[in-house]
Formats: structure tokens, C-alpha cells, sequence
């Protein structure tokens, strides 16, 4: 049975139609805008309805149709979604979707050039008729709905292609025919009318007017940044539309002064004219290969209707369970409840600049818990609020929106500048999972994923070594000091010389602490402050023998390990063996401080002394073993060697 | 060493293997009684320790004895463990002393 094309279809696509789903026969395809990636090729399509023909560009996504020639020259088409914009006064048709019908097919009619006036006769719709149902064709499936927006400016709403793409089979339905004040008539005018709204998810670079309503679900804080070109400023945003679709908005300059204080999350907006360009996956982790780029005609404006129909934030949660598989740097959402959270704890970046890290345990119904890291502002606002609500035997609820997780040890996730927290949300996944905890979630046990190489007890940078262990091991030998922890019991203490001389003088917030000489009468020199002081002070330079059951190392504590070594301060045993010359009390305080045993945290680092490469050890913490988190680590490292 | 009459480190569950024989483990004190305190284990079962108890008991309270049933001992032996113990670290010794190493625990 011969195949009809839809009639009059290439006049009701320019004419603005979206829902027509025509057949159509491909005449011509054509390469243009070859480069050299193979990913940036396009195709350009002559379509034809039999009576007249037009060009078409095909979406890129579409482009292996034409290489696995599933697409050919005379392949009739059912184009899907497509698009036809107004780009200088030339209507050009954008493909999305479509599904080859018949490969190969002798030319249908006798198809002309499609000029902008329209004097082809139409053929009747009847024509129609002649397209019985076959195996090949489904008539409109219930799934297919066409659906109109709800926007106030009552454009129409397409479908969505990329969810649709792979379910989609071929359907023929009724044709549409454009009222006939549609046709172009006389000369082209710039179309004054507002452009209509379309769907993120339809959005692409090749179309010349569009318009999305959506909703604002983040908003990023304005950075600045200096390149080749100067100095610049960014922000951007992120949308949500009612079909889901989600795209950032980026804005450079003297856009981000127009817009920044416009934007607030949560608010529906109307966004017309923008630039599309790829979107940077490193930064951006939406569901969209486009990125907005807003420029200063671009416009922006508060729909101050609420739109119900709009989410206010997309979630896709995974269970903890599939983080442990997931990849480093992955960026994905979770759901759980907050078992406990650890206090904010000041952390120098490698920058240079402190910063805050709180930890937080989060499990869900997947029997797996997992740290959380909150990074900076996440730590006050939303941390303390976290750790009073589990103070309280509350145990909250947490959504995180775009964590990034982290296989540092085991797996976990932390905060980046665009993750979203959610304490205990309205959400159908909160209520579940709070029912779940609160009828025997709670005392399930959960094992963790994160931690895996960190053993009960210390801290999670610490790495344990023994005294035998630091020479074997070569610690402190590269570029950069080790640091490491020993549980050491202080074995000698050398007194001969144990603190100097130190410059009292403040320089800036700081106390100089650099040794000073004694001038004359009781008068101290600083070599760095040039300045003479009446007092100095007196700081630990302590060398101490540490022992554990391995060995015996040499290790040099300053003014704070000192003091903590020693259990008073410098200056009192200064006077004590200088000045007052009791040397008896003295020998008695040295040997009440040895034989205790400490974990101690040492840097470790080769040094060279006249041409001798030394390796020096420096005692940067002394703390008491603490026997509950000591008896665990023992513990665990026993169990793992079993 | 006196390895002669060796006590083994049980918790609530384990009592049950050496009931007639020596054994030592560590309760949470609950409520005691002129011959007799009630102490959680540290696997949280109910052990009944008979005897005579120290005047005064403190949170935690390591006992050696008989074990006479699953769930009581006659004490000989009784020290008071103080206010702060890790019944959790204790719990997995006693795991431990009675696992694959059994040998070299006395």
C-alpha cells in the first residue's frame, strides 16, 4: 500500500504547529559545518510533504541515524518533536526526534520549493483516509498526550524529548490545519508577539526566540575571578520546569548587576532571549547539555502567580548502599536520617585560608550509614542546627541536594558551593524514612562506608606508626614532612639545656619568640625586632627520648608540647634551677615526668645540618592515650590481621 | 603466673559454656541486695551475681566465680570498675577469649 505524506505539513510546521507528527519524505541530506570533531557534525535535511519542500536541521543527537544510514536520501519520516524558529526572517525547522517509517522510497508528488507565499493549493484532508492502520503504524497511544501549558501566555507546551525518545513509536494522527490567518501573506514582519514558552528540555542553540517559566532552586553567590581579559564577576542559578527539565543560568559582568538582586530561590520566572552554550560538566552537574548564558537583552521577570504545577526542588535520591559503588567526585542527592554530628572544627585549606568542616552519620533503609562532611557556611547554619535537633534525642531528617562523594577513606559525601541541605522536609521520602526510623530503623545497625582504613579512635588524618617504623620507613625523606602518631612512653629528658631566651615583643597579633641576647645590664636584644627589652621570656626547647616496644627515638618539643611534656612552664624551672639553684626539687619534677606514656603527633622531616642530612623529629601535640579509643583501635587492627 | 584454676572471660551469652567452672566478667551494676547484685552484662542480658558484695558498688563491678546457671555466678571475687568503663571494648575481649584464640587467653 502506498505511503501518504501528511499534507500541507512543511505550511503548518512554519506556521507554528508542534503536534502535528507529519510524514514526511527526506529529498536531500546534506553535511554542512563539517569540523573536525566528529560530535560537532550537523545535517541538513530537505524535507518535502509531496506538494512543497523545506529545509531542516537535524538535532545532533540525531546525526547516527544518517551514519547508520537508518536515514537516507527518499527515507519517509514521522518527525516527532521539532521546532520551527523565526531566525532573520528565515523559518528554519529544527528536528528532535523522529522515526524512519519507510527507508527508501521513490519521490512522492511533485515537491517544490516552499516559498513564503502560499499559493499551492491545499489538498483536502481526506487524503488522510488513505492511511490504514497497519502493524508498522499505532495510532495515537494514550502515553502521547499533547498537552497545553498552563503559562499565562498560553503557548504550547511539547513533549519532552529526551524522556520520550526511547519509548517512542511511530504514530499517525489526525493533521492539523492552520487557520488560514496563519498563512504568510505579503512581507515578513519581525514578529512582535511574545515568544512562547517551551520546555527546558527542548531548548537548544539553533532556535532564535524562546521562552521558559520555570523555577529558581539555587542560586550561587557572586564570585569573583581574574583571567587573561582582567577582572570579572559570575553568578548563576539553576531552573526547574513543570516537565522536570533543569538548566543553569550563568551571568558575566554587567548582567550579574541587572539580575543577581531579581533572582530569589523558590520564585517562578519568565527568562526570554540568552545565549545557549555547552554546558561545563566540571561546575555543572544538571541534568542538560545547555547552559544559559544571559545577556543584557535578555529578560527576566517574576511570574508572581504561584505555578503549583512547578516542583520546587528535583530530587533523584539514591541509597547509601550505592554510594560505596559510586565513582569519586560523583554528584548525586541522598536521603537519610542524622544519627549524630560532630562539632565544627576549623580547617586550613591548602590555600592557606581557614575554613570550617563539621562530620555528620547519616543512614537510611539500605542498612548503610554514611559520613557526611559539611564544608564552611554549611557548618554553622545548618551544622549547629543539625547537632541541637540530635542533642535533643531528636534524630532529623537531612536531604542533601547535589553532594559530591569522596572516596578519601571509604566513601563519603561532602558539601560543594551548590549542594542544598533539607532538614527534615515535606517530602514523601522524609515521611517514609522517618517511619522507618522510628519503628526499629533506629536501632538497626547500620555499617558504615566510610572509614573503611580508619579504625576506631583518632582522628581521620592520622596515620600510626611505630618508632621502629619511622626509620624503616624512611619518614620524612620527600618533599614534604610527614605526620604522623606514635604511642610512645617518655623514656630521657635532657637538662642541661632545656628552654631559651625568647624576644617578649608583639609583631602584629603575634609574640616575636625569636632569642635574644643579654646586653649589659639585664637588657635583651632581638636581632629580628632590633629593639632591646627589660624582660625576656622563656620557651621549651625540649630533647626528649620517646620509646615504645619497637625502639627509641630522638624528638625535639617546643614551647606548647613542652609545657605539656614537662607540667609547668618554662620560666618556673628556669628559676627554679637558675636562680634559686634547687637542684634537688628540680631533679625530682624531671624524673616525676618520665615513664608516662602519650600519643604523640611528630613531623617528620630530613634536614641538613653543614652538608649532614638529618632527619628531625618535632613533637607538634602531646596527648594523653585515651584507653576507650585505644582499646578499639588495638581491636580492630587485631580483628583485621586475624 | 598461677594458670592453675584459670577464670574465663565471658559476657551474658557465653556464661551458659562453663556453668560449674571459674569465670570473670564485668557488670553494670543494676540493683544489689544484702547476699546478691543484679548487674546488666555487657551484651545487655540480666546476670544474677551471689555472694557477698562489697558495701558499696560502684557503676561497674568486675566479679570471678562460679558459674551456677546461665545467668547467675557465685562471686568470690569482687572489684569495684568505677563510674567509667567501655562495655562495648569489654564485650569484644570477651568475643575474643572465646574465639578462634581461645588458647591464649587464661
Amino acid at each position: 500500500m502506498p505511503i501518504s505524506l501528511t499534507p500541507n505539513a512543511i505550511t503548518a510546521i512554519k506556521a507554528g504547529d508542534v503536534n502535528l507528527k507529519p510524514l514526511l519524505q527526506v529529498l536531500d541530506i546534506k553535511l554542512i559545518g563539517k569540523s573536525q570533531e566528529r560530535s560537532k557534525d550537523r545535517y541538513r535535511l530537505l524535507i518535502s510533504d509531496g506538494i512543497s519542500a523545506q529545509y531542516a536541521m537535524l538535532a545532533v543527537q540525531l546525526n547516527d541515524r544518517v551514519k547508520s544510514a537508518q536515514v537516507e536520501k527518499g527515507s519517509i519520516v514521522q518527525l516527532i518533536d521539532y521546532i520551527c524558529s523565526d531566525v532573520k526572517g528565515r523559518n528554519l525547522i529544527v528536528v528532535l526526534n523522529m522515526e524512519t517509517i519507510v527507508p527508501h522510497s521513490e519521490t512522492i508528488g511533485n515537491p517544490t520549493m516552499s516559498a513564503d507565499s502560499d499559493t499551492k493549493a491545499q489538498n483536502p484532508l481526506s487524503d488522510l483516509g488513505s492511511i490504514s492502520p497497519t502493524n508498522r503504524f499505532v495510532f495515537n497511544e494514550p502515553s502521547i498526550q499533547h498537552f497545553v501549558n498552563k503559562a499565562p501566555s498560553g503557548g504550547v507546551n511539547i513533549q519532552n524529548p529526551v524522556n520520550n525518545t526511547p519509548t517512542f513509536r511511530p504514530s499517525v494522527q489526525p493533521s492539523y490545519q492552520p487557520p488560514p490567518s496563519y498563512r504568510n501573506h505579503g512581507p515578513i514582519m519581525k514578529n512582535e508577539a511574545p515568544a512562547r514558552i517551551i520546555p527546558i528540555a527542548a531548548l537548544n542553540p539553533y532556535q532564535g526566540r524562546w521562552a521558559i517559566k520555570a523555577r529558581v532552586t539555587a542560586k550561587g553567590d557572586i564570585r569573583r575571578y581574574n583571567n587573561a581579559k582582567g577582572d570579572g564577576k559570575v553568578f548563576s542559578f539553576d531552573l526547574l520546569d513543570s516537565d522536570g527539565g533543569e538548566i543553569r543560568i550563568t551571568c558575566f559582568n554587567v548582567v550579574v548587576d541587572r539580575f543577581y538582586d531579581v533572582i530569589d530561590v523558590g520564585k517562578v520566572y519568565l527568562i526570554s532571549k540568552g545565549s545557549l552554550k555547552p554546558a561545563q560538566k566540571n561546575f555543572n552537574h544538571l541534568k542538560n547539555e545547555w547552559e544559559i548564558f544571559l545577556e543584557s537583552t535578555s529578560t527576566v521577570e517574576l511570574c508572581p502567580d504561584e505555578d503549583g504545577s512547578i516542583p520546587r526542588q528535583q530530587f533523584s535520591f539514591r541509597p547509601i548502599s550505592d554510594i560505596e559503588n559510586a565513582e569519586n567526585n560523583t554528584i548525586l542527592d541522598i536521603i537519610g536520617v542524622v544519627t549524630s554530628v560532630n562539632p565544627s572544627v576549623p580547617i586550613l585549606r591548602k590555600n592557606g585560608m581557614e575554613t570550617h568542616r563539621r562530620i555528620l552519620n547519616l543512614k537510611d533503609e539500605s542498612g548503610k550509614a554514611v559520613e557526611v562532611t559539611l564544608w564552611g557556611e554549611f557548618c554553622n547554619r545548618d551544622g549547629r542546627q543539625l547537632e541541637e535537633l540530635v542533642e535533643s534525642a531528636f534524630f532529623p531528617v537531612l536531604a542533601i541536594k547535589a553532594g559530591k562523594v569522596s572516596d578519601f577513606s571509604g566513601k563519603s559525601v561532602g558539601t560543594i558551593s551548590s549542594t542544598q541541605l533539607f532538614i527534615n522536609p515535606d517530602f514523601p521520602e522524609a515521611h517514609i524514612l522517618r517511619n522507618w526510623f522510628d519503628h526499629g530503623g533506629k536501632d538497626t545497625a547500620s555499617s558504615s562506608i566510610s572509614r573503611d582504613n580508619m579504625p576506631g579512635g583518632g582522628s581521620r588524618n592520622e596515620i600510626r606508626k611505630t618508632v621502629s617504623q619511622i626509620k624503616e620507613e624512611g619518614l620524612g625523606r620527600s618533599d614534604k614532612p610527614d605526620w604522623v602518631t606514635v604511642k610512645a612512653t617518655i623514656s630521657f629528658i635532657k637538662t642541661d639545656s632545656f628552654c631559651y631566651t625568647a624576644c617578649p615583643l608583639m609583631i602584629g597579633d603575634k609574640q616575636c619568640n625569636k632569642k635574644v641576647t643579654q646586653t649589659g645590664t639585664n637588657m635583651w636584644l632581638c636581632d629580628r625586632c632590633n629593639q632591646e627589652s627589660e624582660e625576656c621570656d622563656y620557651r621549651y626547647l625540649l630533647q626528649v627520648q620517646i620509646q615504645d616496644h619497637t625502639g627509641l627515638a630522638w624528638v625535639t618539643a617546643f614551647q606548647e608540647s613542652g609545657e605539656e611534656i614537662m607540667g609547668c612552664p618554662a620560666k618556673q624551672l628556669y628559676s627554679l634551677k637558675y636562680e634559686l639553684q634547687n637542684d634537688e626539687e628540680f631533679a625530682e619534677i624531671v624524673r616525676n615526668r618520665l615513664f608516662h606514656q602519650y600519643m604523640l603527633k611528630l613531623k617528620i622531616k630530613e634536614e641538613s645540618y653543614a652538608d649532614e642530612q638529618r632527619v628531625k623529629m618535632t613533637v607538634v601535640k602531646v596527648d594523653m592515650v585515651n584507653y576507650i579509643s585505644e582499646s578499639k583501635y588495638l581491636l580492630n587492627s587485631l580483628v583485621r590481621s586475624l | 603466673m598461677d594458670t592453675s584454676s584459670p577464670s574465663a572471660f565471658v559476657n551474658g551469652a557465653l556464661l551458659r559454656r562453663y556453668i560449674g567452672q571459674k569465670v570473670r566478667t564485668v557488670v553494670q551494676v543494676i540493683g544489689s541486695d544484702m547476699g546478691s547484685v543484679v548487674g546488666k552484662s555487657t551484651d545487655d542480658l540480666q546476670i544474677f551475681v551471689k555472694g557477698s558484695p562489697p558495701a558499696s558498688t560502684t557503676t561497674y563491678l568486675e566479679v570471678i566465680g562460679i558459674a551456677e546457671s546461665e545467668n547467675s555466678i557465685r562471686a568470690e571475687t569482687w572489684t569495684n570498675f568505677g563510674i567509667s568503663f567501655d562495655a562495648l571494648n569489654y564485650n569484644e575481649l570477651c568475643k575474643l577469649a572465646n574465639g578462634e584464640f581461645k588458647h591464649l587467653f587464661i
